[in-house]
């Protein structure tokens, strides 16, 4: 198990035990973190599973793919530390990794 | 008037012309709630709705477009599964994109997103300025329109093959294929003449694209769309190609023609409402979100439950049809506080159910939206004193159109609007 913490805008924390290969949208959704819309359930068609995420983390991620490239820039979230949860699979080095979610996924 | 007890929601034309007042005698027996009929149980909850969009173990969308006109008789001493496949394979029209499950409904999926993309829906929206403009002049002196089919049907129709990259030439011949809603899936009764639609010409059209851009590549947008790749890197089989983008002239169509059905009416009925948004057109998405929240075209769309589940504290047993009334849980004041009330400033607008939610949404949300926003901007500068024809609808506070007879989708035959010209 690989425990995630996601922080909602008003600070409220829910931290999942999340399964290796699934991706971080999932493991938002399943255990209720509300912050997370993700209208497309997963398809990287929407970028309403954004989430922002520390350098420090960042560095642990790949970089993004270019179809989140292209739907981060369609969504227009200005914050430079964004990507999209439903494209990234969570995996044992993510253990302990803190997320913030936007005021509002629209 | 209908009692609601006995109502057969698949076939009751009152339901049908009111769908609104159902949907609230639903609510009061519970978000979930077993029909006496056809195995349907009704979800009116916004939570419950949103949970069985997310549940792709559970439910599948084979039954999307039919509901419980599926022609799949469960056996419970088979194989659900099983038969599940067995009833794509007989009835294609079960196993189009809205109807797969998961892997299959990846591979066209993965189609799809080639074709629309970011890029792609920047490009159309230039297309879609120019052809609003031309549209309107057609009507524009004469000081009346039908919403339905002078405005709606062709230019969603255009759009749509704008963004597929049909070739101007061919754009006319494409303007006199649009289909008639009476014979769509979801028409009353269960029965629809899948014949008369049009979909088998836009077929043909599209396979000719398809082979001949694959043996001659040319750099447009139709020899991406031969070219794009499955989610496993192969090249799909030309009808596979053709499948998902006919597909799109079907869910494409009615569905935003009723968007501006919407806006005209809310816009006739609140007089002022036009002056706002003349002076600010920053406010005109929002207009856009509430019409598609009070009035979103598609009510009701289905899921067969294929284990045993339990959603709002109802047991469901596969077998079973879920109506998943979008038009009710956009009117969940759970969620949607004073529901009924028709307000531009809502600040939670957007999280409404008209395009669904889940692997299914809607993959053309963000073109209809842009269709309804660049429709606004075309049309606000030129017509003015929008208003509804009375002798047509009647007047303020007793209005009546004809209703789509259709379980599925709301939307009005015609809209006959008036209007003053702006020079
Ligand atoms: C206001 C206009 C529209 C509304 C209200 C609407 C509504 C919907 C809804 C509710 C669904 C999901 C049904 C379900 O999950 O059972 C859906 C799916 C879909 N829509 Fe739309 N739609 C609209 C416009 C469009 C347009 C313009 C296109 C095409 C460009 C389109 C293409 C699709 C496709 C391809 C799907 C199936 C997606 C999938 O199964 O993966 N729609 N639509
Ligand atoms: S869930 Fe839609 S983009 Fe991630």
């Amino acid at each position: 198990m690989v425990k995630i913490t996601y922080v909602e805008h008003d600070g409220e924390r829910t931290t999942v035990d999340a399964q290796p290969g699934e991706s971080m949208m999932k493991a938002a959704v399943s255990h209720g973190v509300a912050g997370i819309e993700a209208v497309c359930g997963g398809n990287c068609a929407c970028g309403t599973c954004r989430i922002y995420v520390d350098d420090n983390w960042r560095a642990k991620l790949p970089s993004p793919g270019e179809s989140e490239s292209e739907m981060i820039d369609f969504c227009g979230d200005p914050d430079p530390r964004v990507r999209l949860s439903c494209q990234i699979a969570v995996s044992e080095d993510l253990d302990g990794m803190e997320v913030t979610l936007p005021e509002s996924q629209q | 008037m209908t009692n609601f007890e006995t109502a057969d929601v698949f076939k009751d034309l009152d339901v049908n012309d009111d769908p609104y007042s159902y949907f609230e005698y639903l609510r009061g027996k519970g978000p979930v709630t077993p029909l006496a009929l056809r195995n349907v149980v009704a979800v009116t909850g916004y939570d419950e709705g949103v949970a069985i969009f997310r549940d792709d173990e559970n439910f599948s969308a084979i039954d999307s477009t039919t509901g419980p006109f599926l022609p799949l008789d469960y056996d419970p001493s088979l194989d659900i599964d099983d038969q599940i496949a067995r009833c794509r394979q007989e009835n294609p029209f079960a196993n189009t994109i809205i109807n797969q499950d998961l892997p299959d409904h990846n591979r066209s999926k993965a189609i799809l997103n080639g074709i629309i993309t970011p890029a792609r829906l920047k490009e159309n929206e230039a297309f879609m300025h120019t052809l609003s403009d031309q549209i309107i002049d057609e009507f524009i002196d004469r000081g009346t329109f039908d919403a339905v089919s002078e405005y709606g049907q062709p230019f969603a129709q255009l759009v749509i093959a704008d963004l597929l990259g049909v070739p101007k030439e061919d754009h006319g011949q494409f303007r006199d294929m649009i289909g008639d809603p009476a014979q769509l899936p979801g028409a009353l009764g269960g029965d629809f003449d899948f014949s008369k639609n049009p979909f088998v010409g836009i077929a043909t059209y599209f396979a000719t694209y398809i082979q001949e851009r694959r043996a001659n590549p040319r750099g447009d947008v139709l020899t991406r769309l031969a070219q794009q790749t499955a989610d496993d890197g192969s090249l799909p089989d030309v009808m596979e190609v053709v499948a998902v983008a006919t597909f799109l002239f079907g869910a494409g169509q009615d569905t935003t023609v009723q968007l501006f059905t919407g806006m005209m009416r809310y816009l006739a009925e609140n007089p002022g409402l036009e002056d706002r948004l003349r002076e600010n057109p920053a406010l005109i998405p929002d207009l856009v979100e509430e019409v598609l929240r009070l009035q979103g075209t598609v009510k009701s769309t289905f899921r067969y439950v294929r284990r045993p589940v339990t959603v709002g504290g109802v047991d469901l047993e596969p077998g079973m049809h879920v109506m998943i009334n979008l038009a009710a849980m956009n009117r969940d004041p759970k969620r949607f506080p004073d529901p009924t009330t028709f307000d531009i400033e809502r600040k939670n607008v957007r999280s409404h159910v008209s395009f669904g939610r889940g692997i299914h949404a809607c993959a053309g949300g963000p073109l209809a939206r842009a269709e309804a926003r660049v429709t606004m901007e075309r049309l606000l500068p030129r017509i003015r004193n929008i208003r509804l024809n009375e002798a047509k609808h009647g007047p303020a506070g007793a209005r009546h159109f004809d209703y789509l007879p259709n379980y599925s989708l709301r939307g009005v035959s015609e809209m006959q609007v008036e209007f003053d010209r702006i020079d």
